[in-house]
């Protein structure tokens, strides 16, 4: 491994004069270097299959900024950093557009939805029609009782996630309550 | 998926001619370097040098202060070649470098702030200052951006900036030896407190046209 690693370079000299074999064996020879190193920092196989094809496309983009005189490894390592910095941006940019507002949940948590006008019983029939865990949380904090900390324990989950589950339940109740 | 990885070489490889890598960083912005000077040249040849020029390169604060910008303008210069480079040539410190001559550079104005004493009057002119120094910079900025996107900048908002602010120390060394000034809180307030923008202006156009 360390006769091939360092045999980069000459690799990527000899890719630059328009060898075609030796580039292949570079590219596999990267992505055998890259894949221990995104695996680390991404929860899926497929996501590091998809990055990592993304990093060779680069790589091969970005070749004539290589010439061959300096280590090629931390060359490489740089343009799958920098692609990998733009895919978990774009990743965490994504999950907060479709992420709910903390505030906005907090304040449907403080909204009389199951006051005297409208019980808990007298729609218990939609909120059994809810994924389990929603219902399940609804029943506990409207005709339990229990706070969403003290569900959020007896659960195993965090508070926010209670507070977000009920919120989503809220917004379907409202959805069919109100047709 | 083995398979389209095996693909995806193979149709790179077929891809794959014969390429002449990128010249030096520091061969780089020597080119932009000479450019520059030549522009800045003909730039003042054109509009004229300050009649009391040679008087004032006895003043120590005046020398040392076109020097530290002229520092500014080298170390930007060859920080933006770096910055081009997706491993900044792995020459890390040279690429920061800038930070040191901005540095410096605050150093030697507060000091000749503080030699300027009684402060001398300030000129009529003021928004025009820094409007004519961002005239300047547009020609040297384009020619910088256009060179830098050949290249493949993992860092292309600071190397937008750093390349605007560049091109800037450029517009500034010119007006600085052409506009009949002593003050230095003018200089100040209409000469280099707008670096502070163009930093930030850089960081968008890097975003805007380096970005791959």
């Amino acid at each position: 491994m360390t006769d091939k690693t360092d045999n980069l370079e000459a690799l990527m000299r000899q890719s630059l004069d328009g060898d075609k074999r030796a580039y292949a064996e570079l590219l596999r020879e990267t992505a055998r270097l890259l894949q221990p190193f995104l695996a680390k920092r991404l929860s899926f196989g497929s996501e590091v299959d998809d990055l990592l094809q993304e990093i060779l496309i680069s790589i091969h983009k970005a070749r004539h900024t290589y010439d061959g005189m300096r280590p090629y490894k931390p060359w490489a390592y740089a343009i799958a950093r920098f692609r990998l910095q733009d895919y978990l941006r774009d990743h965490y940019a994504d999950h907060l557009r479709h992420a709910v507002d903390l505030c906005e949940v907090e304040n449907d948590l403080h909204e009389d939805v199951t006051g005297s006008a409208m019980s808990y019983e007298s729609i218990s029939g939609e909120i059994n029609k809810l994924p389990e865990k929603q219902a399940t949380i609804l029943r506990m904090m409207h005709q339990e009782g229990y706070t969403a900390k003290e569900v959020a324990e007896k659960m195993g989950m965090n508070e926010s996630a209670v507070k977000v589950a009920a919120h989503r339940a809220y917004k379907i109740l409202r959805k069919k309550l109100e047709r | 998926m083995k398979e389209d990885f095996e693909q995806l070489i193979e149709t790179l490889a077929e891809d794959a001619a014969a390429v002449k890598p990128a010249p030096h960083p520091l061969r780089l912005s020597m080119k932009w370097l000479g450019a520059a000077a030549a522009y800045l040249a003909i730039s003042l040849t054109l509009s004229g040098p300050r009649p009391d020029l040679a008087q004032k390169f006895h003043e120590p604060w005046f020398v040392a202060e076109l020097a530290s910008l002229l520092g500014i303008f080298i170390a930007t210069s060859l920080s933006a070649a770096l910055l081009a480079f997706p491993d900044l040539h792995q020459k890390r410190g040279i690429a920061f470098s800038p930070t040191w001559m901005f540095a410096l550079f605050l150093l030697v104005i507060y000091f000749a702030w503080h030699a300027d004493s009684p402060p001398a009057p300030l000129p009529v002119q003021s928004l025009e200052c820094t409007l004519s120094i961002t005239l300047m910079t547009l020609l040297p900025a384009a020619w910088t951006f256009h060179a830098m996107r050949k290249f493949a900048s993992t860092h292309y908002r600071l190397a937008g900036s750093i390349a605007l602010l560049s091109a800037f120390s450029v517009g500034a060394l010119w007006l600085r030896l052409h506009e009949i000034n002593d003050s230095i809180i003018h200089v100040i307030q209409w000469h280099y407190l707008p670096m502070l923008g163009i930093g930030l202006i850089g960081l968008w156009l890097g975003k805007v046209l380096l970005k791959w």
